[in-house]
C-alpha cells in the first residue's frame, strides 16, 4: 500500500484523541460567562385542557429571571414547521409550549430561566397549572374508531394520513390485482406489531441560545444532526433574517435520527435569551429526555401474501397503522411511508397494495429514528416470508431463493416506485448461510430438540434505499429540503488541504472518512487533510444533513471539488513545467509530464504556492487553490445484505440465548472496514434492543410508565452476541467510488431474524413470534397458551 | 441554598470549591472545578457514563453528593494520562474502535480499569459480565470487549 491509498484503509480515527481523554466537547460542556440555566415543566397527563396557568410566586423566587408561559411568547413567534407534508397529509407544528391543552406526558408547558438548573427545577414546583382532564387515546386502532376522542380539534380526527401504495412503477409493470389474492392456490397472513422505542442516544438533547444584542446576532450551541437547516427553521420562526443566526453543533453524543428534529427548547432558549441578553442554557435530564425527545417505530401491521404452491409470490397487500404520537413532527408521517415503500424488500413482487395509516395518540410524536421507517417495512416483508414457508413446508432459505431480484435485473423498480440500484441478493443470502453453516446447524437442531434444548434459525434478508436524496425526488414525495451535500476544499499556499463539509458528525466517524477521501483522491498524506464541520458561518449549506445514510453523498462532493483542484493544479503546472496542459498528469500529490523519461514534475505545494502568489497564473483563472462541489445524487443508492440469527429459547423462562450471530453487508466498495464494522455492530445493537427488550410503556389514561432506564431497557454487555461480518460488494453505478450509505443498515434485519428463528426454535408449539419486542415476559405468555 | 466549602483530592492534587450540599459529585467535578470529561447520561446510576474512581473504588459520581466525597481522592478520565503518555486502556479503546460518540467512552475506560485491576486476565465473558453496568448505544459492544482485552493483553506485557 502507498501512502496516498486511504480509501479502503482501516485508517484511526482521528476523532478518538480527544474522546479517549476526556477532552471532548459537547453541548453540556459549554458554559459561556454569565449563562443562565433553563428548566422546563411539562405535562404530567395524557390529554387535558389547560384552564390557568399562575406563575406569580416563581417569578418573585430567588435566583429567578424568567418564567415562560404561553402569554409570555412574542406574538410574532411561530411554530416550527413539518418538513415532510405529503399530499393529504394533515397540517400542524411543533410549538414552542403547549396551547391551551396537554396532548401527551411530557409536553412542555412553561418553562424557567434561574441561575442554576438547581434553583431553575425548584421554580417549577412552584408554578400552578389548572387542568381538566380529557378522555385519552393511547391506542392507534382505538384512535381511528368513530367516537374516539380527537387529540388534535382542527382535523376533525385522528387520522393524519391514509397513504395508499397501489402498484406502481415507472416502467408501468407493476399494478395491484385484488382477484389474483382471490384465485391463489395459497394465501398467508399475519398480524404483527412492533413496539415503541427510539434511539436514546446516551446524551441527552441539550442547548445553549446567546444572544449579541450589539451585532443582532443569535449563535445556537446546538446537537441538530442538520444544521442549517435548523437555522433556516429558526431564523423563521423567531422572526430573524438567516444572516442573524449562526448554529455551532460541538461534539454529539449519539443521534440515531433522534437530533434531526426541531424541538420546543429550541424556541425556549432562544426566546429568553433575546429576552434576557444572557446565555441560556438547558440539558434535558433523562426523565424529560424519555418523554419528550421523539420516539418511533410503533406499528399494528396486517399483510397477506398470495402464493404459488411452488412458493412463487403473486401478491403482497396490507395495511400498515402507524402509532403517530400526540402530533405531526419534523418529517411528518415519513417513516410510515418508507414502511410502505420497503416491503417488498429484495423480492420480484409486481402486485402490490399497502394502505399507510398515521393516527394520533396521546403520547410523545413518534418522528425520526435510525432506519426511518425501514425496518418496520423489512420486519413486515421477512415475517411473511417465513409464514409463507412453514404454510408451504418450504425451507425458509429457499422460499428467498425463489423470489429474489437477480442480479441481472437491475436497475430494478419496486412495486412502491423505489428504484434499487445494484446489488446481489442470492450471494448474501447463500454467504450468509454458508458462514452460518446453515445445513449443519438445521440437522444439530432436530438431535437437540429431542434433548429438550429449543434451537431455531432465522433469516432476514434487506434492502435499505439509502444516500438520500435527489433533490427532484423529494420535491416529488412533498419533502421540503434538498437532498444534495456540499463540500468546499481548500489547499493552503503550503499545500495542505482542509475539508468543509455540512455533514454533522455524530459519532460514526464523519471526519475521518472524509479527510481519507480527501487524502485518497488528492494522493497526499491523511494528517495533511483537516475537516471542518459544525458551524453554518463555515459549511456549506445542507438541506439533509447527517441522516438517511449519507456519508457516500458527501464523500461525492468532496471527490468532485478535489478533481476540480486537480484540474487547476495542472493548468498551474503546465505553466511551471513550461508543458502543454495534457501532456501532464495528477498522481500521488505531484503533476507531472505523463511517461517523461526523466521526471519532470512540481508538488501539489508548489503549484500551491504559484496559485496564491498569482504571479503567471493561466489565462481565465482566479487566484487560490480551492473549489466547491454540492452533489445532487442523481439516484439513491441500494445497500442489502442477509442476517442469520441462531439462538435457543428457554421455554420455561422465555428466555433467548444467542448461539451466533452472522450478517453479510453489501455497502459497496468500504471506505473505511473498522468504521463499516462499528456502524453493523451498533445498527444490529440498537435494532436488538427493539426486538427483546426495548419499549416504551403507556397505561389506558395517557401516563408514560417507562421513564428511566430502570423501566425502559437498553440492551447491555451481556444482551448483544458477538457478530461475524462479511462482505459481498456491488458498487453503486451511479455514484463516484460506487459507496453506498450503511450507518443505518445494521437495524433493518435484527427484528425479523430474532422472530423468525424464536419462531423456528418454537415451531413444535406453533408459536408465532409476530410481536417486538419480544421480551421473556410476553414469549412466556406466548409459550404458555400453545402448551395449554 | 447555603453552600460549603469542600475539598476533593481530584487526580492528584487537592482542590477546594464551595457548593450546595445538594450537588451531586458529578455537577461538582463538571461545573465547579471544570472537569468535563466526566459524562452524565442517566443522573439514576444506570448508565455509568459518570464513573470515577473514588479512593481507589469504582462509583457513580450521579449517586453521591460532593460533601460525601469530602477528602476524597478522585480520579477522573482526566487524571489517566502520566506524563504526557496515555493509559493503555486509552489506546486500546482507539486502536480497537471501542468508541464511536465517544460520551460513554470515559466511564467504560474507567470501568476497564477497574476490572483488570481486580482480575488482570479476563475472558471475553468475564469482560461482558463485569462491565455490565457501563451502557453504550453506538458500539454494540464488541469492539469495547476487544479493547478491554487488548488493553489487558498490552499491560500483561509490561508488568511480566
Amino acid at each position: 500500500m502507498t501512502t496516498t491509498e486511504w480509501i479502503g484503509a482501516r485508517a484511526p480515527r482521528r476523532e478518538d484523541p480527544a474522546l479517549i481523554r476526556g477532552r471532548g466537547r459537547y453541548v453540556a460542556d459549554i458554559n459561556l460567562p454569565g449563562t443562565l440555566h433553563m428548566a422546563i415543566l411539562r405535562s404530567p397527563m395524557g390529554h387535558a385542557s389547560i384552564n390557568s396557568i399562575d406563575a406569580s410566586e416563581a417569578r418573585t423566587m430567588d435566583g429567578v429571571h424568567m418564567v415562560i408561559t404561553p402569554d409570555d411568547i412574542p406574538d410574532h413567534i411561530t411554530q416550527f414547521p413539518v418538513v415532510w407534508r405529503l399530499p393529504g397529509q394533515k397540517d400542524s407544528g411543533i410549538p414552542a409550549l403547549a396551547e391551551g391543552k396537554v396532548r401527551y406526558v411530557g409536553e412542555p408547558v412553561a418553562a424557567v430561566v434561574a441561575d442554576s438548573r438547581y434553583a431553575a427545577e425548584d421554580a417549577l414546583d412552584a408554578i400552578d397549572v389548572d387542568y381538566e382532564t380529557l378522555d385519552p387515546v393511547t391506542d392507534p386502532e382505538a384512535a381511528l374508531e368513530e367516537g374516539a376522542p380527537v387529540i388534535n380539534e382542527d382535523w376533525g380526527d385522528n387520522v393524519a394520513i391514509h397513504h395508499v401504495f397501489a402498484g406502481y412503477n415507472a416502467l408501468g409493470e407493476c399494478h395491484y390485482d385484488a382477484e389474483a389474492f382471490d384465485n391463489a392456490e395459497v394465501t398467508v397472513r399475519g398480524r404483527l406489531k412492533i413496539g415503541r422505542h427510539s434511539g436514546i442516544p446516551l446524551e441527552t438533547r441539550g442547548i445553549v441560545a446567546d444572544w449579541d444584542e450589539i451585532h443582532g446576532r443569535l449563535t445556537v450551541h446546538s446537537e441538530s444532526q442538520v444544521a442549517h437547516l435548523f437555522r433556516t427553521e429558526l431564523a423563521a420562526s423567531l422572526g430573524l433574517p438567516e444572516t442573524a443566526v449562526r448554529v455551532l453543533t460541538p461534539n454529539m453524543g449519539g443521534g440515531f435520527g433522534n437530533k434531526w428534529d426541531r424541538y420546543p427548547e429550541d424556541l425556549l432558549v432562544s426566546i429568553a435569551s433575546m429576552e434576557l441578553g444572557r446565555p441560556v442554557k438547558w440539558i434535558a435530564d433523562r426523565r424529560e429526555g424519555l418523554m419528550s425527545t421523539v420516539h418511533g417505530r410503533a406499528q399494528v401491521q396486517e399483510w397477506e401474501m398470495a402464493l404459488q404452491s411452488d412458493g412463487t409470490i403473486l401478491g403482497l397487500r396490507g395495511k400498515v397503522i402507524n402509532d403517530l404520537g400526540a402530533h405531526l413532527h419534523s418529517v411528518g408521517i415519513g417513516p410510515a411511508w418508507v414502511t410502505g415503500a420497503a416491503a417488498p424488500n429484495q423480492y420480484k413482487i409486481a402486485n402490490y397494495y399497502c394502505n399507510v395509516i398515521a393516527a394520533a395518540t396521546n403520547k410523545t410524536p413518534a418522528s425520526t429514528f435510525r432506519g426511518f421507517g425501514g425496518p418496520e417495512g423489512i420486519f413486515g416483508a421477512e415475517r411473511m416470508m417465513d409464514k409463507a414457508a412453514k404454510r408451504l413446508g418450504m425451507d425458509p432459505a429457499e422460499i428467498r431463493r425463489k423470489n429474489m431480484i437477480q442480479p441481472d435485473q437491475f436497475p430494478w423498480f419496486n412495486a412502491a416506485g423505489a428504484v434499487y440500484d445494484s446489488g446481489n441478493f442470492p450471494a448474501c443470502l447463500e454467504k450468509a448461510l454458508e458462514a452460518a453453516d446453515y445445513d449443519r446447524v438445521r440437522a444439530e437442531q432436530k438431535e437437540l430438540r429431542e434433548q429438550g434444548v429449543y434451537r431455531g434459525i432465522g433469516i432476514s434478508s434487506y434492502i435499505h434505499v439509502s444516500g438520500f436524496g435527489p433533490s427532484p425526488i423529494l420535491g416529488y414525495l412533498s419533502y421540503y429540503t434538498g437532498g444534495y451535500e456540499g463540500s468546499t476544499v481548500k489547499v493552503d499556499p503550503n499545500g495542505k488541504a482542509t475539508v468543509y463539509t455540512g455533514m454533522i458528525p455524530m459519532g460514526q466517524g464523519t471526519e475521518t472518512t472524509l479527510a481519507q477521501v480527501a487524502a485518497h483522491h488528492l494522493g497526499i498524506d491523511m494528517a495533511d487533510v483537516r475537516v471542518v464541520w459544525g458551524d453554518t458561518d463555515q459549511t456549506p449549506y445542507t438541506g439533509f444533513g447527517s441522516a438517511g445514510s449519507r456519508s457516500n453523498v458527501a464523500a461525492v462532493a468532496v471527490i468532485r471539488a478535489v478533481e476540480e483542484i486537480k484540474a487547476k493544479a495542472v493548468r498551474i503546472g503546465a505553466g511551471m513545467l513550461e508543458a502543454d496542459a495534457e501532456d501532464l498528469e495528477y498522481a500521488d500529490g505531484m503533476v507531472s509530464v505523463k511517461g517523461a523519461e526523466e521526471m519532470r514534475s512540481v508538488s501539489l505545494a508548489q503549484v500551491a504556492q504559484q496559485a496564491y502568489w498569482a504571479h503567471a497564473l493561466p489565462e481565465g483563472d482566479q487566484p487560490f487553490l480551492e473549489a466547491t462541489y454540492v452533489y445532487d445524487p442523481p439516484n439513491f443508492t441500494t445497500a442489502s445484505g442477509c442476517h442469520v440469527v441462531v439462538l435457543d429459547v428457554d421455554t420455561n423462562t422465555g428466555r433467548i440465548t444467542f448461539r451466533n450471530y452472522v450478517i453479510v453487508d453489501d455497502c459497496g466498495p468500504v471506505i473505511n472496514p473498522l468504521l463499516v464494522e462499528g456502524q453493523i455492530h451498533g445498527g444490529v445493537a440498537q435494532a436488538l434492543g427493539g426486538a427483546l427488550l426495548e419499549e416504551f410503556v403507556y397505561d389506558d389514561e395517557g401516563q408514560l410508565l417507562t421513564t428511566s432506564f430502570m423501566d425502559y431497557l437498553l440492551p447491555s454487555f451481556t444482551d448483544v452476541p458477538d457478530m461475524e461480518i462479511h462482505h459481498v460488494v456491488t458498487p453503486s453505478p451511479h455514484t463516484d467510488g460506487g459507496f453506498k450509505g450503511m450507518g443505518e443498515a445494521g437495524t433493518f434485519p435484527p427484528g425479523a431474524a430474532v422472530a423468525n428463528a424464536v419462531t423456528d426454535a418454537l415451531s413444535h408449539l406453533g408459536v408465532e413470534a409476530d410481536e417486538l419486542p419480544i421480551t421473556p415476559s410476553r414469549l412466556w405468555s406466548l409459550i404458555q397458551e400453545a402448551t395449554r | 441554598m447555603a453552600q460549603v466549602a469542600i475539598t476533593l483530592n481530584v487526580n492528584g492534587r487537592n482542590q477546594t470549591t464551595l457548593a450546595e450540599p445538594r450537588e451531586i459529585l458529578a455537577d461538582v467535578l463538571r461545573d465547579r472545578l471544570g472537569l468535563t470529561g466526566t459524562h452524565l447520561g442517566c443522573e439514576h446510576g444506570v448508565c455509568g457514563a459518570c464513573t470515577v474512581l473514588l479512593d481507589g473504588e469504582m462509583v457513580r459520581s450521579c449517586l453521591l453528593f460532593a460533601v460525601q466525597a469530602q477528602g476524597a481522592e478522585i480520579t477522573t478520565i482526566e487524571g489517566l494520562e502520566e506524563n504526557g503518555e496515555l493509559h493503555p486502556m486509552q489506546k486500546a479503546f482507539s486502536e480497537y474502535h471501542g468508541l464511536q460518540c465517544g460520551f460513554c467512552t470515559p466511564g467504560m475506560i474507567l470501568a476497564g480499569i477497574d476490572l483488570l485491576k481486580r482480575n488482570p486476565d479476563p475472558t471475553a465473558e468475564e469482560v461482558r459480565d463485569d462491565m455490565g453496568g457501563n451502557v453504550c448505544r453506538c458500539t454494540g459492544y464488541q469492539k469495547i470487549v476487544e479493547s478491554v482485552l487488548g488493553a489487558a493483553r498490552e499491560m500483561n506485557e509490561v508488568t511480566s
